[in-house]
């Protein structure tokens, strides 16, 4: 099972040309920082001691213990959101160095390994900010709502053992099943635009998360059975004919999951599933989803 | 106590457009290859026969050079496509209306992105921006060229040159030159020709290369990259026809090809080459 090491430097850290960094030395961190919804943005600077192996998470609650930046004004805590600090939660993404990614798992040695060198901490572009690097990312959760991107198994009586599985099936659903709906994908995606409205969220693009997920359901032996509902939704405005194939979700993922290949398959089955439609009567899934029941 | 439904939003049936969402979109995926793309090809091969055109001449006019036997071979086949074609005038209004389609849609569908290759800089992306930004400068370049060498707008052509398809070769190159000799004008327009037919080139090879994710044709990364190889190869290929036919063209005398034209006129004609 292929696994990925949480610690490996990214890309586009800073390459590592000064020697190893050295414990104790000050790093600059500018942040973006925001009261609240609606509310303007500004700059502040401040800077923090950087022990080894300090991350972007740490140096956060060093200066929520300190809030005065460089410049001296004692200021407000910044608010971040973090839930695991292992890189399995998605809560602490934001946009570090300009791009988006867990900040639990950003080492400040990879990023800033010298004296005085500066991080850059943005909140994620694609959510409505709550405050400062804190945004409410409940759109990727209304479009798994969308696509019903769950196993249909409530029910008044026991449908007994699920079908067999196997495990090269399995192989390639484990690596799919890692997806922490962090929105790395979309806020990388050129084609997943800021809407603060939840009115258009059920036509808006669903992003590289959603459709992913559709197909591990839709892979599922049991997960199958409302698959003609998400090829439907998928289908539609906002569905997967709205990527624009610009591929940043597979390079920005931190699980490394195939995003690109889901959409490829997902594209597949809409394209047969569409064409099953004209030539097979089914029943409209549509008009199933709001029977009653 | 019956629930008070006032507050309820009245249930909207979709409009037309949501509801045919998915067979608009292909269609726009589709119209690009067949007939837009395919046409593109022929285009690219008929109008670089300026440059290769010697080679296909089959021992007539054998005193005539590369130049001359390109333009003595591109003028006979613009004119078997204008006088032997059947039904040429429902192929153009297929293509236009196909190129109509895929040109409103296209712009519809961009205005709903935003590129971010300044902050992404992944060649993928990179290519997501310039398939937009092509697309834009490709509508306004066929434009032009439609309505300036078609459609007669002569009053958009520096030194006024109308093309006529008994004299292709010598009032396209006019048409480019702004006259027997280059003007400033010309020497815009020839540029004009120039990026606006790469930038199509490249919009049509890179959208062959989305259009396989889209039908779900390469589904693996493997399968992309390696359709995205012939993409390129396509692409080099179709660039290198491009890149001949403006220079070609850009460079030749009007007045020359108009002695060649003459020449190839007072020989048998063949019909079908």
């Amino acid at each position: 099972m292929a696994t990925h090491l949480n610690a490996t430097p990214p890309p586009d850290a800073a390459p590592p040309s000064r020697g190893p960094a050295t414990p104790g030395r000050t790093v600059n961190f500018k942040v973006r920082r925001c009261d609240g919804p609606g509310k303007p943005g500004r700059w502040e600077t401040f800077a923090v001691t950087v022990e080894r192996g300090s991350n972007v998470i740490s140096c956060l609650q060093q200066i929520a213990a300190n809030p005065v930046t460089v410049e001296g004004t004692r200021t407000t805590p910044v608010v971040w959101d973090s839930g695991c600090l292992e890189e399995v939660c998605g809560a602490c993404t934001m946009v570090i160095n300009g791009k988006v990614r867990q900040s639990c798992s950003c080492l400040i040695d990879n990023y800033a390994p010298g004296e005085g060198d500066t991080i850059t901490l943005e909140p994620m572009q694609k959510f409505p900010v709550v405050r400062d690097l804190w945004v409410d990312r409940s759109r990727m959760f209304s479009a798994l709502r969308r696509l019903k991107t769950w196993v249909p198994i409530d029910g008044t009586y026991s449908q007994g053992a699920g079908p067999k599985e196997t495990p090269d099936d399995q192989e390639i659903r484990y690596k799919l099943s890692e997806c922490m709906t962090c929105g790395c994908c979309v806020d990388a995606c050129p084609q997943f635009l800021l809407e603060p409205d939840p009115a258009r969220w059920e036509t808006s693009f669903v992003g590289a998360h959603a459709v992913s997920l559709a197909r591990l359901f839709n892979e599922h032996p049991t997960g199958r059975t409302l698959a003609p509902h998400r090829l439907e939704v998928l289908s539609g405005h906002g569905g997967i004919n709205d990527c624009g194939n610009a591929q940043n979700c597979v390079k920005v993922c931190p699980k490394h999951i195939p995003l690109t290949e889901s959409i490829g398959q997902i594209g597949r089955a809409v394209t047969v599933h569409q064409i099953k439609k004209i030539f097979f009567a089914r029943p409209d899934p549509h008009a199933a989803a709001k029977g009653p029941g | 106590m019956t629930p008070d439904l006032s507050a309820a939003a009245p249930i909207q049936r979709p409009s037309l457009f949501e509801r045919h969402y998915f067979l608009l979109r292909r269609l726009h995926s589709l119209t690009g290859i067949v007939p837009i793309g395919v046409f593109l090809i022929a285009h690219l091969t008929t109008n670089s026969a300026v440059a290769w055109g010697r080679f296909g001449l089959r021992g007539e006019f054998p005193d005539m050079g590369v130049r001359d036997g390109g333009v003595a071979y591109f003028w006979r086949e613009v004119l078997w496509i204008n006088q032997q074609v059947p039904h040429l005038i429902l192929i153009e209004v297929v293509l236009w209306l196909s190129i109509a389609y895929h040109s409103v849609l296209g712009v519809y569908f961009a205005a709903q992105g935003r590129c971010n290759a300044h902050q992404y800089r992944y060649q993928d992306n990179w290519r997501y921006t310039l398939q937009r930004v092509s697309g834009y400068v490709g509508i306004l370049f066929i434009f032009y060229h439609v309505a300036t060498l078609r459609w007669g707008w002569t009053w958009l052509v520096p030194g006024g040159a109308s093309w006529d398809h008994q004299r292709s070769a010598s009032t396209l190159a006019a048409a480019l030159r702004g006259g027997e000799n280059f003007t400033a004008a010309g020497l815009a327009v020839s540029l004009f020709y120039f990026i606006g037919v790469s930038l199509l080139v490249f919009h049509f090879v890179n959208g062959l290369w989305t259009a396989a994710i889209t039908w779900g044709i390469t589904v693996s990364a493997g399968a992309q990259r390696q359709w995205g190889y012939i993409c390129a190869a396509l692409g080099t290929g179709l660039m290198l026809a491009a890149w001949a036919s403006v220079i070609g063209f850009a460079t030749l005398s009007p007045a020359q090809a108009a002695r060649v034209e003459d020449t190839a006129r007072g020989q048998p004609f063949k019909v079908g080459m």
